[in-house]
């Protein structure tokens, strides 16, 4: 590996724009690339949070006793297949819960609640709805079944959607930053003509053509590469500053913060790698072309 | 054959929609031998050199360089071929940016020899060429004649088993061309086959290696009696 440079490739024009140029895609890459681990974790907490797929509500009747009914419910959820667990929501809990949608100023005794039965299932069983919706209905006409996995998977496929959309455009961003160095290095074979045709003519190989270009892409790509990850780092710590002083309650935990330091760390090296790689395969393309 | 470094057969040439430069040309060019190429001017003399370094391809015949048909040659093996042969250009082709002692030492690094050990050698030619003092300066502050020398330096560092000088002694005084003539010839004596295109009179006068004579698109091989009769350019 030679540290000697023969082809003048730092005073080209094109050494003054692609550094501007990957420090700008490595700037946006990172932060599309944060926003997707964001949304993983986030969907990974959510998804840990949909224990429930059904609801039973069983309500206040004058005639009937509401334990009765709770009793009558579970008896028969415990009988039905595909079910995994089934619990009727504490009191206290139904309490603190009315409390917070009709306030604090009203008493919560002066009313009835209804007793909710939470209904998670086996994932492996498909379970019949409609038998059960039926079944419910012989032990009360006024229980009702909510079955809470559609607008589950709805927001689960929103969630996905937006991985999918903040990675395609990492990506993508990825990509531009490729076509650039791709671009930026067919310029610099074109503007250094003469002088690899010199060096062809004493006996250079494509690969040792090559390797000054990959030499001088790597220098720079790791410059600017540093910058723009060092600039999102900055820009992530401040939106995080700022989610906390707006008192923004985001479910993230360690395990996100350190994936997200180790993006910021060897995005860089990853990129510089990449970008000498993606150098070298275009000059010998070209040089054996 | 053994000892043939290039054989050129039934070779001929014509730019595209031009004339035929030459054509029929055979030539056996061995290990040691020296060759000076004469001819007027558009007879194909730097033509045929370019076709022996590779960077033109000849429209008949065939060269063998180094026992390779090039007309079947791998392209991957080119720049090889290439290290072993030095090029004097006529019209130097040296970097500008790069310092007279990178711009010598270059083929060495090129074939992947040490930094330093390939400045050495390049120090050593240049002194040897009269420029040991222009090390460390750029081309551009060269007179023509100083080019040259340098040009012709970085041609032999590598010890090229063929030589090919492209009118080597074009911008240098008598007294430099012989010296030229003379670093030619220890190479020469080293085993490696030169060929000497140039227009220098006094050169082929003084010299007695045979001489190739490009002219009425053929080429004939004349020893140094012959030559001195031949008016042909």
């Amino acid at each position: 590996m030679t540290n000697h440079s023969d082809l003048p490739l730092n005073k080209d024009i094109t050494a003054r724009f692609v550094p501007k140029i990957v420090a700008l895609m490595v700037y946006l890459g990172t932060l599309c690339f944060v926003f997707t681990l964001f949304m993983i974790h986030s969907s990974s907490s959510w998804k840990q949070g949909f224990t429930t797929q059904l609801s039973i509500e069983i309500p206040a009747l004058e005639n009937t006793s509401s334990n009765f009914l709770q009793s009558q419910v579970l008896d028969l959820l415990k009988k039905t297949p595909g079910i995994e667990h089934a619990a009727a929501v504490p009191q206290k809990e139904m309490a603190t819960l009315f409390r917070s949608l009709i306030g604090e100023e009203i008493d919560i005794d002066l009313f009835s609640l209804p007793s909710i039965i939470d209904v998670s299932l086996k994932t492996q069983e498909i379970i019949d709805i409609q038998k059960l919706t039926n079944s419910l209905k012989r032990i009360s006409p006024d229980i009702h079944l909510t079955d809470q996995r559609p607008w589950q998977n709805q927001v689960l496929n929103l969630i996905n959607t937006s991985i999918l959309i903040a990675f395609s455009i990492t990506l993508l961003v990825i990509l531009a930053a490729f076509a650039t160095a791709a671009f930026a290095t067919k310029t610099s074979l074109l503007i250094h003509r003469q002088v690899i045709e010199i060096l062809s003519l004493i006996g250079a190989t494509p690969s040792y053509i090559a390797k000054q270009f990959q030499h001088h892409a790597l220098k720079q790509a790791l410059l600017a590469s540093a910058i723009g990850s060092c600039l999102a780092f900055l820009t992530f710590f401040v939106i995080i500053t700022l989610l906390e002083q707006a008192d923004f309650s985001c479910s993230l935990n360690s395990s996100f913060f350190s994936q997200t330091l180790c993006v910021f760390v060897l995005i860089p090296f990853v990129t510089a790698f990449a970008i000498m790689f993606a150098v070298r395969y275009v000059v010998i393309k070209e040089l054996n072309s | 054959m053994p000892d043939s470094i290039a054989q050129l057969i039934d070779l001929g040439h014509q730019y595209h929609g031009g004339s035929e430069l030459f054509k029929d040309v055979t030539l056996n060019i061995t290990k040691g031998s020296f060759y000076f190429l004469t001819g007027p001017s558009g007879s194909g003399k730097s033509s045929l050199l370019k076709m022996l370094y590779l960077d033109l391809k000849p429209e008949w015949g065939t060269i063998r360089l180094f026992g390779e048909d090039i007309k079947q040659l791998n392209p991957s093996l080119i720049p090889h071929l290439r290290q072993k042969i030095g090029v004097v250009f006529q019209e130097f082709k040296l970097l500008d940016h790069l310092k007279v002692v990178d711009n010598v030492s270059l083929p060495l690094r090129v074939q992947g020899k040490d930094a330093q050990s390939s400045r050495k050698k390049a120090q050593e030619l240049l002194d040897w060429v009269g420029l040991g003092d222009t090390l460390d300066i750029y081309p551009h502050a060269l007179s023509g004649g100083q080019k040259q020398r340098v040009a012709i330096a970085r041609a032999v560092i590598a010890q090229p088993q063929l030589l090919l000088a492209d009118e080597p002694t074009g911008n240098v005084d008598d007294e430099m061309a012989m010296k030229i003539l003379y670093l030619l010839e220890e190479l020469n004596r080293a085993g490696t086959a030169v060929v000497f295109a140039t227009h220098n009179f006094r050169l082929l006068e003084r010299s007695s290696y045979p001489q190739l004579v490009l002219g009425e698109q053929t080429i004939s091989l004349l020893t140094k009696g012959e030559a001195l009769h031949d008016e042909s350019f």
